[in-house]
C-alpha cells in the first residue's frame, strides 16, 4: 500500500511559510483561548481579586493574575439563590427534546427522500432546505404571533417546538446523504429474511449512527447556545441558561462574578460532549462513513 | 420446495421494458440458471421472484399460487446478493440467524439450527467474526448461510460468487451444486458467465434485452443453441461466424464461401426449408481440428495469424479471405504464424444460422 503522506520538498518558500503558521496559531491559540481562560479563573475569584490587572507594559505583573483564593461562592450562589439547576434543566430539556423529536422525524424523512422516487422529489427537497435559508431573526415575528396564539410562549414545549422547526431541515439534509451511502441489497436482505419495510429501516440505522451522532451534537450545541428563541419565545416559564446568564447583567449591579461561573456551567456541558464524541463527529461529518 | 411458475411477465422501467412476456417453469427441486449479459433483464426477474420489485403484468406462482401481490417477507423465498449484502455491524452468527429472530424462533433452536448450517459451509471458527474481519469466499458462504439456514421454499442466487477470484469461484461452483442437490431445496441462479450456468444449472433461461431467448438443459443450449445469439454467448472460447452461401450441387447441398465448400449431412439438408441463400455458419472452435498438411477430403484452407498456448490446449488463430476464426487444438501443434494450414470441421456440430432472423436451422 501506498504511503498516504503528502510529499514535501523544502524550499525558502515553505520554511517561510512554516514560520509564518507557527506564529499565526500562536496567536490565534491565544486569541481563542484566552477569554476562556480568563472566565475559569475569574469565576474562582472574589470581585477584588478578578479586577486587579497589572499595569500596562508590566510584564512581571502578570503572576497576579494568579494569585488569588479559590472560591466557589459564585456557583453556591448561581444555583442556591438563583434557581441555576432548573435553567439547566429546561436549557437539557430544550436541546435534548428536539434533537430527539428532529432525529426520529428526521431519519424516516430521509430514508424516504433517500429510497423512494416520487413527482416533486427534488424540489421538497429543496424546499425542506430552503427553510434554513432565512435567518432566524426574520421569522421571529411571525413564529411568535402564531405561538402565542397556541399558547406556547413560555413553555418547554413551545420551546422545543421552535429548536425542532430549525433542527428538522437540517436533519433530513444530513441524514439523507449518510443514508445515501447505505447499500439497498442490506434492507432487501432484511425484507426477504422476513422483515417489513419498517424493521428493514430500523435495521439500517446502526449502519448511520455516526450520522445520527453528528447531527444530535449539532442539534443540542443549537439549541443549547441559542439566546434569540430562548429569550423570545421561552421567556418567563422555559428559562435557559443563556437567558438566565443575561439577566445576571441588571443596570445597577452587573453580577461578573456570577456571570462567569454562569458561563462556565453553560460551556462545559457542551465541551464534555464534544470531547467525548469527537470521533462520532468527525467521521460524521466527512461523510460515507459507512463502509459496506 | 416449490414449483416456481412464471407466466407472461414483464418489468417496466418507465416506458423501457427490461423484461418481456417471458415464461418459465421451475419444477420443484431443480436448479434454474437464468443467464445472460448485463442488463438482459435478469437480475429484474430474479428481484420480481423475491418482491423487491413490483411485476409490471403477468404472474408469478408458487406451486400454483400467485405470489404477485405478497410482500417479500411472506413469499419465504431466502436471497444471496452479488454483494452479500451483510450486516455489517452484526457478527457472523447475529446475521445468520437474522431470519430465524425475524420468525421468533427460540434461542436454542437457533443456535442449534445455525451451528449445523455454518457446520455443512465450514465457517463454524468464524461465528463471533464480523463481515469485515472476513475474506470474499468466507463473506459469501455466510451469505449462503443465512439463506440455507431457514429452510426457505426457494433460494434466489444473484450472481453470488462474481466477485471471488477466479480459483475460489471454481471451487464454490462445485460447492454450491452439492448444496443445492443436498438440500433438495429448488434454485434460481442469475449469472452473466455461462460456464457457471453450464456447469450448475438443471435448466438454463438464456436472456437478451429482456426476451427469453433460450430455456433448455445445458447440453440442449451449448450443442443446440436456437440463434446466433445464444450460440455466440454460450460457450468459451466463442462460437466462429462466417458469412457463406447455400449451394445447390447435384443431390447434396453445399456450403460454399472464398476459401472453402463443405457439403451439409443429409440430415441436416434436410432441415433447409425455402429459398436460402446466404447464412451464417457457425462453429466452435473444438469442433475444428487443423493440420499443416491438407487432409482427405473439403477442408478450410488458411493461414495461421496467432498461436496461444493455454497449458493444456492451444488456440490458433486463423485468417480467411475477410475473417478470422478460432481452432481449439493440443499443444502438438507445431504451426508457426504465417503457415499455411488447413482444418476441418466435424459437420455433427456445426450450426446454420438464417442471415436476417438469427434463427438457427440446425
Amino acid at each position: 500500500m501506498a504511503s498516504r503522506d503528502v510529499v514535501q520538498y523544502r524550499s525558502p518558500l515553505t520554511t517561510a511559510f512554516k514560520v509564518f503558521s507557527v506564529i499565526f496559531l500562536t496567536l490565534y491559540l491565544i486569541w481563542t483561548l484566552l477569554p476562556i481562560f480568563v472566565m475559569f479563573v475569574s469565576s474562582f475569584k472574589d470581585l477584588l481579586e478578578a479586577f486587579s490587572i497589572p499595569e500596562v507594559g508590566d510584564w512581571a505583573g502578570a503572576t497576579v493574575f494568579f494569585e488569588f483564593t479559590p472560591t466557589v461562592t459564585h456557583y453556591v450562589s448561581l444555583f442556591r439563590d438563583g434557581n441555576f439547576g432548573t435553567y439547566m434543566a429546561n436549557s437539557l430539556i430544550a436541546a435534548g427534546g428536539s434533537a430527539l423529536i428532529a432525529v426520529i422525524f428526521g431519519s424516516m424523512a430521509a430514508y424516504s427522500l433517500s429510497r423512494v422516487e416520487f413527482r416533486g422529489k427534488k424540489d421538497l427537497f429543496f424546499w425542506i432546505i430552503s427553510t434554513r435559508m432565512a435567518p432566524v431573526v426574520a421569522v421571529m415575528v411571525p413564529l411568535y404571533a402564531i405561538f402565542r396564539s397556541l399558547d406556547l410562549v413560555g413553555t418547554l414545549p413551545g420551546l422545543i417546538l421552535a429548536y425542532t422547526t430549525f433542527n428538522l431541515p437540517f436533519a433530513i439534509w444530513i441524514l439523507k446523504g449518510f443514508f445515501d451511502n447505505v447499500p439497498y441489497s442490506i434492507e432487501e436482505a432484511q425484507m426477504v429474511d422476513g422483515s417489513t419495510r419498517f424493521q428493514a429501516f430500523l435495521s439500517i440505522l446502526p449502519l448511520v449512527a455516526p450520522g445520527i451522532g453528528a447531527f444530535v451534537v449539532l442539534c443540542i450545541l443549537f439549541a443549547w447556545n441559542d439566546f434569540l428563541f430562548a429569550a423570545i419565545i421561552g421567556s418567563g416559564g422555559a428559562k435557559t441558561l443563556p437567558v438566565a446568564t443575561r439577566e445576571l447583567v441588571q443596570p445597577q449591579n452587573i453580577q461578573w462574578g456570577a456571570i462567569m461561573a454562569a458561563g462556565v456551567v453553560t460551556t462545559l456541558p457542551m465541551m464534555m460532549l464534544g470531547l467525548v464524541i469527537r470521533k462520532y463527529l468527525v467521521t460524521g461529518l466527512t461523510m460515507g462513513a459507512v463502509k459496506e | 420446495m416449490a414449483t416456481v411458475t412464471i407466466n407472461n411477465v414483464w418489468k417496466y422501467y418507465g416506458d423501457t421494458p427490461a423484461v418481456r412476456d417471458l415464461n418459465i417453469e421451475c419444477t420443484d427441486g431443480s436448479f434454474v440458471s437464468i443467464l445472460g449479459p448485463s442488463g438482459c433483464g435478469k437480475s429484474s426477474t430474479m428481484r420480481m421472484i423475491a418482491g423487491l420489485e413490483h411485476i409490471s403484468a403477468g404472474e408469478i406462482l408458487f406451486d400454483g399460487a400467485r405470489i404477485n401481490d405478497l410482500p417479500p417477507k411472506d413469499r419465504d423465498v431466502a436471497m444471496v446478493f452479488e454483494n452479500y449484502a451483510l450486516y455489517p455491524h452484526k457478527s457472523v452468527f447475529e446475521n445468520i440467524a437474522n431470519p430465524l429472530r425475524l420468525r421468533g424462533m427460540d434461542a436454542a433452536r437457533i443456535k442449534e439450527r445455525v451451528e449445523s448450517a455454518t457446520k455443512l459451509l465450514e465457517i463454524d471458527h468464524l461465528l463471533n467474526r464480523r463481515p469485515q474481519e472476513l475474506s470474499g469466499g468466507q463473506k459469501q458462504r455466510v451469505a449462503i448461510g443465512r439463506a440455507i439456514v431457514r429452510e426457505p421454499k426457494l433460494f434466489l442466487f444473484d450472481e453470488p460468487i462474481a466477485h471471488l477470484d477466479a480459483k475460489l469461484r471454481a471451487h464454490m461452483r462445485g460447492e454450491i451444486k452439492h448444496l443445492q442437490r443436498a438440500l433438495g431445496t429448488t434454485m434460481i441462479y442469475v449469472t452473466h458467465d455461462q460456464l457457471e450456468a453450464l456447469s450448475m444449472a438443471d435448466m438454463i433461461a438464456v436472456m437478451h434485452d429482456g426476451e427469453l431467448q433460450q430455456w433448455g438443459t445445458p447440453r440442449e443450449v451449448f450443442n443446440h443453441p436456437v440463434n446466433a445469439w445464444v450460440a455466440g454467448f454460450v460457450g468459451e472460447p466463442a462460437m466462429n461466424f462466417l458469412s457463406a452461401e447455400l449451394r445447390q450441387d447435384g443431390g447434396a447441398v453445399q456450403l460454399a464461401h472464398p476459401d472453402f465448400a463443405i457439403p451439409l449431412l443429409p440430415a441436416q439438408a434436410a432441415l433447409l426449408t425455402g429459398e436460402v441463400r446466404t447464412v451464417r455458419m457457425g462453429v466452435r472452435p473444438d469442433a475444428l481440428s487443423i493440420d499443416t498438411v491438407a487432409p482427405e477430403g473439403p477442408s478450410i484452407r488458411g493461414n495461421i495469424y496467432v498461436t496461444e498456448l493455454l497449458g493444456g490446449d492451444m488456440l490458433v488463430d486463423v485468417q480467411l479471405t475477410g475473417a478470422r476464426i478460432r481452432v481449439k487444438t493440443g499443444t502438438e501443434f507445431a504451426g508457426q504464424a504465417g503457415d499455411t494450414c488447413f482444418m476441418t470441421v466435424n459437420r455433427e456440430k456445426w450450426h446454420i444460422f438464417d442471415m436476417e432472423t438469427g434463427n438457427a436451422w440446425f
